[in-house]
């Protein structure tokens, strides 16, 4: 069992999200950064879906009332009974021990993933919390929760060399879109502007959309309001301040505005990283060539699966003057 | 009918923007006709009022198979989607529906002829959106149509009934909300810990039975486990 001492941000369990229920209105949640989520999963040995704990910008201070193993996904101060410890690091953590988890330095979302996860009941068939609709509720100092049963050995000493880890950095971000299907609620200048412009997020952004300021994308005579239909996160809708919104995990399941695109799947971790004040540009890419980064994706961080399994072998080469990384298998001795 | 991919993961289906019950029979035959296929990239449906939204997972098929296998059910037919009546207790005005004066007086209409008019229809549920249980319910006579508050509500409780404009609707759960509140309902629309979890389901119709405090009070211990005074 864990439990929490200090809570200075958003703190909520989620998992990959709640499928199956759109239909009855409820949202998909679960991991704002699906990328960094799997990855602190993986550190620790779980499959990429358990249970975690996800910060906004300030983490946790946790005791533990028993052995367990954990990881901390973020680029964060990590200190474990006041010395300091790797994030992207798997460690042990007797009974009595306290984690603390500093400010993020860049990023918006941190994990923090603890070997056999996070112990709940799930609702609707999944853990993650979306307090609205009483999914869970958001954590508080005093909180305590219980941890799925797990062999710890072999776990702790996991470790993700920086080059794997991903950078959200910049203070501008490029984003892969797939343009409409609203398109014709707008202008070809419109269009131009919503993908040649850059676009700052605000603070009235959070886990069910981000709002964006910029130069107002122009409507076509059709206007901005549509009879109601469906949307995913993802969806960049635009209302009639021209200011696009783009929906995140606890996004509504309709909306009654056009949509401009819909950010690539594989792309969707970046937005959720760009803090208010920073900046997005939108880049379109066709259906089957973000379908293709998902796909890339998807094979990177099984790779990093096995990496940490200690199942192959990571180099970084140098090829046509970048910077890549390779994986070779781990011969059996 | 129009068939686009709404980004890298889902196929949305477009009768064009209409609210007519035939096109969202169509909808929702459609999406019954989908989900019984059995296909194993299928994520879920969202059906709405002339559309409807097919999620797929993109690691197992692309947009264009989608598309194929989407096409091969429009020859299907179509079913008039017989859904439940469901009854739907409400208690009119006072504190549970402090709008209810405005409704009348914008309508030039007594708080009885709002109460008369807003429970004599049968409701269509088009499909469920907005907030988990929310349904977007088609019929109402326009003669007590409102527009909504200048100023949302922080909180409107859940089971409060209202109207925006030419809709009608109920809050499921507890949120800020601008709709004109006529009345409440001891329902419980949304529930977690059933199966499934909404009390109405898309191609269902309702109907409002006016109800006194008494029998609010009544239903809605037996349905919370707890009292509302």
């Amino acid at each position: 069992m864990i439990e929490l001492l200090k809570v200075p941000s958003l703190l909520t369990v989620q998992d990959s999200g709640r499928r199956g229920y759109r239909k009855l209105g409820v949202p998909v949640s679960g991991f704002m950064d699906d990328y960094s989520a799997r990855m602190a999963n993986y550190l620790v040995g779980n499959p990429g879906d358990a249970p975690l704990l996800e910060f906004l910008l300030a983490g946790p201070t946790v005791r533990f009332n028993a052995s367990a193993v954990f990881a901390v996904a973020g680029d964060v101060g990590v200190k474990l009974n006041g010395v300091p410890v790797e994030p992207w690091t798997s460690h042990w953590a007797k009974r009595g021990d306290v984690l603390e988890v500093g400010t993020l330095k860049s990023g918006l979302y941190g994990y923090i993933a603890f070997a056999g996860g996070i112990k709940c009941k799930p609702l609707l068939g999944s853990c993650s919390t979306y307090p609205k609709a009483n999914l869970g509720k958001s954590l508080e100092a005093g909180d305590k929760l219980n941890l799925g049963y797990a062999v710890l050995t072999g776990k702790d000493g996991r470790y993700l060399p920086p080059e794997l880890r991903p950078d959200y950095s910049a203070k501008e971000k490029t984003v892969r879109v797939v343009l409409g299907p609203g398109l014709d609620h707008f202008t070809e200048e419109g269009i131009e502007t919503f993908l040649s412009e850059s676009y700052t997020v605000t603070p009235e952004s959070d886990r069910m959309g981000y709002r964006l300021d910029g130069k107002a994308i122009e409507h076509s005579e059709r206007g901005a309001d549509i009879v109601t239909e469906p949307l995913l996160p993802g969806t960049v809708q635009v209302p009639a301040s021209g200011k696009p919104i783009v929906m995140m995990r606890d996004a509504q399941t309709t909306g009654g505005y056009a949509k401009i695109a819909v950010v690539a799947t594989a792309d969707l971790p970046t937005v959720a990283q760009s803090r208010p004040g920073e900046r997005l540009r939108f880049e379109a890419v066709s259906v089957d060539e973000a379908r293709e980064l998902l796909i890339r994706r998807e094979k990177i961080l099984m790779a990093i699966r096995d990496f940490l399994d200690g199942k192959i072998h990571a180099y970084k080469i140098n090829t046509g003057g970048e910077e890549l990384i390779a994986f070779t298998k781990v011969e059996k001795e | 009918m129009k068939f686009k991919p709404l980004g890298d993961s889902a196929l949305l289906v477009s009768f064009g923007e209409v609210i007519y019950e035939e096109v969202n029979d169509r909808i929702h035959s459609l999406a019954k006709a989908i989900e019984k296929a059995g296909f194993e990239w299928l994520m879920e449906v969202v059906p709405a009022y002339s559309s409807l939204l097919v999620v797929y997972d993109p690691i197992k098929t692309s947009y264009t198979q989608v598309e194929d296998a989407v096409k091969s059910f429009l020859d299907a037919g179509i079913e008039s989607f017989e859904g439940r009546l469901v009854e739907v207790p409400v208690v009119y005005g006072g504190k549970y529906g402090p709008d209810i004066e405005f409704v009348a007086e914008h309508n030039g209409l007594t708080v009885d002829d709002i109460i008369e008019i807003h429970s004599r229809p049968v409701y269509r549920v088009y499909f469920l959106g907005f907030l988990p249980g929310f349904a977007y319910l088609g019929g109402m006579d326009e003669r007590i149509a409102t527009p909504r508050l200048e100023r949302p509500r922080i909180k409107v409780p859940a089971g409060s009934v209202g109207i925006a404009g030419k809709q009608t609707g109920i809050y499921p759960l507890e949120s800020p909300g601008g709709w004109r509140l006529i009345g409440r309902t001891p329902l419980r629309l949304f529930d977690p810990s059933k199966e499934p979890p909404t009390l109405l389901r898309p191609g269902d119709r309702v109907r409002f039975v006016p109800v006194d405090e008494d029998e609010f009070r009544e239903l809605y211990e037996r349905e919370w486990g707890e009292r509302n005074d």
